[in-house]
């Protein structure tokens, strides 16, 4: 009896000890000090993916050794980026699976997963970018275009907001970003006839706090981007389904937006369609607009500018420089001023046959022959880009930016179509030219000058993201399901591990537990964790 | 146009937007196979309406000129338009549009009855359509030349080499002219999987063959003598990609014109072997 009063006294002393919120405002503001946390989409609130850890170097990455293996058992691609907290990883996967790891030994700790309708509208499948987190809450958006808060403990549902009518073609793939007391996220579906937009909810009551339009009303600034006295608008796309950033000295979160709909025929939707394709500047507070810089004014070749908007703080010409740091689907990598949205530098960075330059008006200077119509035109890079969903990396210890790049081209076909509720409104496809030899790369550019510092080939074209360490590694996965180890600065192969499948959006995240420093990378449907042999 | 829409939208799908993300998909589940009820190509609304047959051309480029050529007179698959000049009912074409034709490059589809539909409409529409292949020359002498010259490297049923793609069913995967091009210039198009290697290795042994795999680091070939062999790229000297195939050019000093007559015309006859043991 008294031991048993001993253990209940411990056992309340010891929910004392825990009580209060596991991660907080500052913590998510923090990044990535907590070396044994990660716990935003990025690492961070800059999108840089570059660790401060440093037990795996150069000299010793290439005993780097598989620890565990979570196979998940379903169908499906991991593109998430998993959370990790307190020697547990949280990770969103295919068909809005989610599970809590044990960080240390790869075993499930619990599983969720939502029962998703049979009629669902996705291009792209059920995939899931990851979890936000905020407090003891989990928040993730799904397939049917909810956005759920999860108890971090247990799985359980504790709000459950629609954020748009799944049956019309509206979908959700984000992993949210949460900012100070909001969780903000985005819709998906632009080959749906559907009109994108962000929102922010109270991370307590799920209530909406605000939306922005992606694209502009007649009656809001940009409208006049669209065609007149039309409805062309309310089925302009500007998809939303990688997670933006956020600068707190400005107060600013700043999101890539999808391509306008529909995809390919241009005469649909005359004018810039703003603000589609497009990066923008929002205060984190109210959503409005600050700035926005429009990458492909009427875009015809689907490329989305959903990539990550990296902040940097360069010195450009002897000046300090907050920027933001852009390699774009349409094939340029873009150095911009992130306090006003100008170009500060902008080349590209794979084949680029569409545009010849950016102009000093900060728009691209087109060349002729890449409409597409009913006969096709080649445009390189394809409609995948020169790269895409994938993660870049910026290491400010080699002033390099780190991207997977896409050699590619493609037949762009167009032609007007009628826009029936429900069904995909794309005017258009795609085929690949025959004798096309596409191919990969792993690119390190200087973000200053544009110059490409080194290239790591890939014989396939690869969708994996990129992470940087402090101790000068780079690590991303090729095209044929290798994880590989690079030194930053040269670009030499140091370590490589064939996962068996291609790696996609995430090239491998990092954290700490018990004094060791693990490399976790999603591929396939499985979590592989590798570490350094214990001594 | 309200259906022929979404085909072709279906179509561009397959790589579009949140789009590499369909492509995970697409790895990891691969396209539930559609059941046929009924007769689906019966009273196709499509047939002869302006529309459907402008959405069906967009269709067959996407999807089926690679193979089938822009003017479906055939590249490496048949020659449609002599398909189309046969007795060959919708309720046929669409069987094969949806099953595909198993033991040749052409693959199944899972795309939406209508979408088929669309593309039977513009199939029909085709110009002209040319007179159906028959099988000519001597195929006695076909068989003979194609045991002589063909045989070491091509499979028929359970005989024959391997270095080269099995032939059991390539009378109905191959139209005549692309046999004949295949035979006489078989550079200009080689199969994934049976791409040129030499592989050198650090002692210079030189090892050619065909690429069956291939990473960063590592090849995977099928060499002359038909044996597998996996290498580590950093074990070799050298890779070297050749543009051509391993199979010679049949130039009509090699072969006459007679002889490549004879020889296709057996080939056109190889329409699968039956290996079920009873």
């Amino acid at each position: 009896m008294r031991a048993l009063l001993m253990i209940l006294i411990g056992s309340v002393t010891l929910a004392a000890q825990t009580a209060g919120p596991q991660v907080t405002s500052q913590d998510l503001l923090d990044g990535l000090k907590d070396p044994t946390r990660w716990l935003t989409y990025g690492g961070d609130y800059s999108g840089t993916r570059n660790s401060p850890l440093t037990q795996i170097t150069p000299e010793n990455v290439n005993q780097l050794s598989a620890q565990w293996t979570f196979q998940t058992g379903t169908l499906g691609s991991f593109q998430t980026t998993p959370i990790v907290a307190d020697g547990v990883i949280y990770a969103t996967g295919f068909n809005n699976n989610a599970w809590a790891i044990d960080a240390r030994s790869g075993r499930q700790i619990w599983r969720y997963r939502r029962n998703l309708p049979d009629d669902l509208k996705l291009c792209c499948g059920a995939v899931n970018r990851g979890f936000g987190v905020l407090g003891e809450r989990l928040y993730m958006t799904t397939a049917d275009a909810h956005l759920l808060a999860l108890d971090m403990k247990t799985g359980g549902v504790l709000f459950d907001v629609e954020l748009a009518d799944y049956h019309v073609g509206y979908s959700a793939t984000v992993a949210p970003l949460v900012v100070k007391d909001k969780v903000i996220v985005g819709i998906a579906g632009a080959e749906y006839g559907i009109r994108g937009f962000i929102d922010a909810f109270d991370a307590q009551t799920g209530k909406k706090a605000w939306r922005f339009y992606t694209v502009a009303g007649p009656d809001e600034p940009g409208g006049h981007t669209w065609p007149k006295d039309s409805d062309a608008y309310k089925r302009g796309g500007g998809s939303i389904w990688v997670t933006g950033t956020y600068d707190p000295q400005q107060n600013l979160v700043f999101w890539g937006t999808g391509n306008p709909g529909p995809d390919y025929y241009s005469s649909a939707r005359e004018g810039d369609n703003l603000y589609t394709a497009s990066l923008v500047a929002l205060d984190a507070d109210t959503g409005k607009l600050r700035w926005h810089y429009q990458f492909t004014p009427h875009d015809l070749h689907d490329w989305d500018s959903t990539q990550v908007p990296v902040l940097a703080d360069l010195t450009i010409n002897g000046q300090p420089r907050k920027t933001v740091l852009f390699a774009n689907r349409n094939g340029f990598f873009y150095t911009l001023d992130r306090v006003t949205g100008k170009v500060i530098i902008a080349k590209p960075f794979v084949e680029t046959t569409w545009a010849k330059e950016i102009g000093a008006d900060g728009r691209p200077v087109l060349l002729p022959g890449h409409l597409p119509d009913e006969d096709g035109s080649k445009t390189c890079p394809d409609l995948g880009g020169g790269t895409n969903f994938f993660s870049p990396s910026y290491d400010p210890n080699t002033h390099l930016f780190y991207v997977t790049a896409r050699e590619t081209c493609a037949t762009y076909f167009g032609y007007d179509q009628k826009f029936t509720v429900g069904d995909q409104y794309t005017g258009g496809a795609t085929s690949r030219p025959r004798d096309q030899k596409n191919f990969g790369a792993l690119r390190a550019i200087d973000p200053v000058s544009h110059e490409r510092k080194w290239e790591f080939r890939y014989p396939s074209v690869s969708a994996s993201g990129v992470l940087t360490t402090a101790s000068g590694l780079v690590f991303a996965g090729d095209g044929d399901g290798n994880i590989l180890a690079f030194d930053s600065r040269t670009g030499k192969n140091l370590w490589h591990y064939l996962l068996g499948t291609q790696i996609r959006s995430t090239g491998g995240t990092t954290y700490m537990v018990d004094g060791r420093q693990y490399l976790l990378v999603p591929s396939g449907s499985a979590l592989t964790a590798f570490a350094l042999p214990q001594r | 146009m309200t259906r022929s829409g979404s085909i072709l939208v279906a179509l561009a799908l397959v790589s579009a937007t949140a789009g590499a993300a369909r492509l995970s998909a697409g790895a990891a589940q691969p396209p539930q196979e559609r059941p046929i009820v009924g007769n689906p190509a019966a009273n196709n609304p499509h047939l002869g309406k302006a529309d459907s047959i402008r959405a069906g051309m967009a269709l067959y480029r996407i999807r089926c000129a690679d193979c089938h050529g822009m003017d479906a007179t055939g590249y490496r698959g048949p020659d449609l338009t002599a398909l189309l000049a046969t007795d060959v009912s919708d309720e046929r074409l669409f069987h094969t549009l949806r099953k595909g034709v198993p033991g040749t490059e052409m693959p199944s589809s899972d795309d939406p009855d209508d979408d088929l539909l669309l593309l039977i409409a513009y199939l029909r529409k085709l110009a002209t359509p040319a007179p159906a292949e028959k099988t000519v020359g001597n195929v006695e002498n076909g068989a003979r030349l194609f045991g002589a010259q063909c045989a070491s490297c091509h499979r028929v049923g359970t005989r024959g080499g391997r270095l080269g793609p099995d032939l059991s069913r390539v009378g109905v995967a191959r139209s005549r002219a692309a046999l004949v091009r295949e035979i006489r210039t078989p550079g200009e198009w080689v199969p994934p999987t049976f791409e040129t290697v030499t592989l050198v290795t650090k002692d210079g042994q030189r090892i050619r063959g065909a690429k069956k795999n291939e990473d960063v680091f590592s090849i995977q070939v099928m060499d002359t003598r038909e044996r597998i062999q996996g290498y580590q790229k950093a074990n070799l000297q050298e890779v070297i990609y050749e543009k051509g195939s391993l199979m010679p050019a049949f130039a009509p000093g090699r072969l006459s014109d007679s002889d490549l007559n004879d020889l296709v015309g057996y080939l056109t006859t190889l329409r699968g072997v039956d290996v079920l043991v009873r």
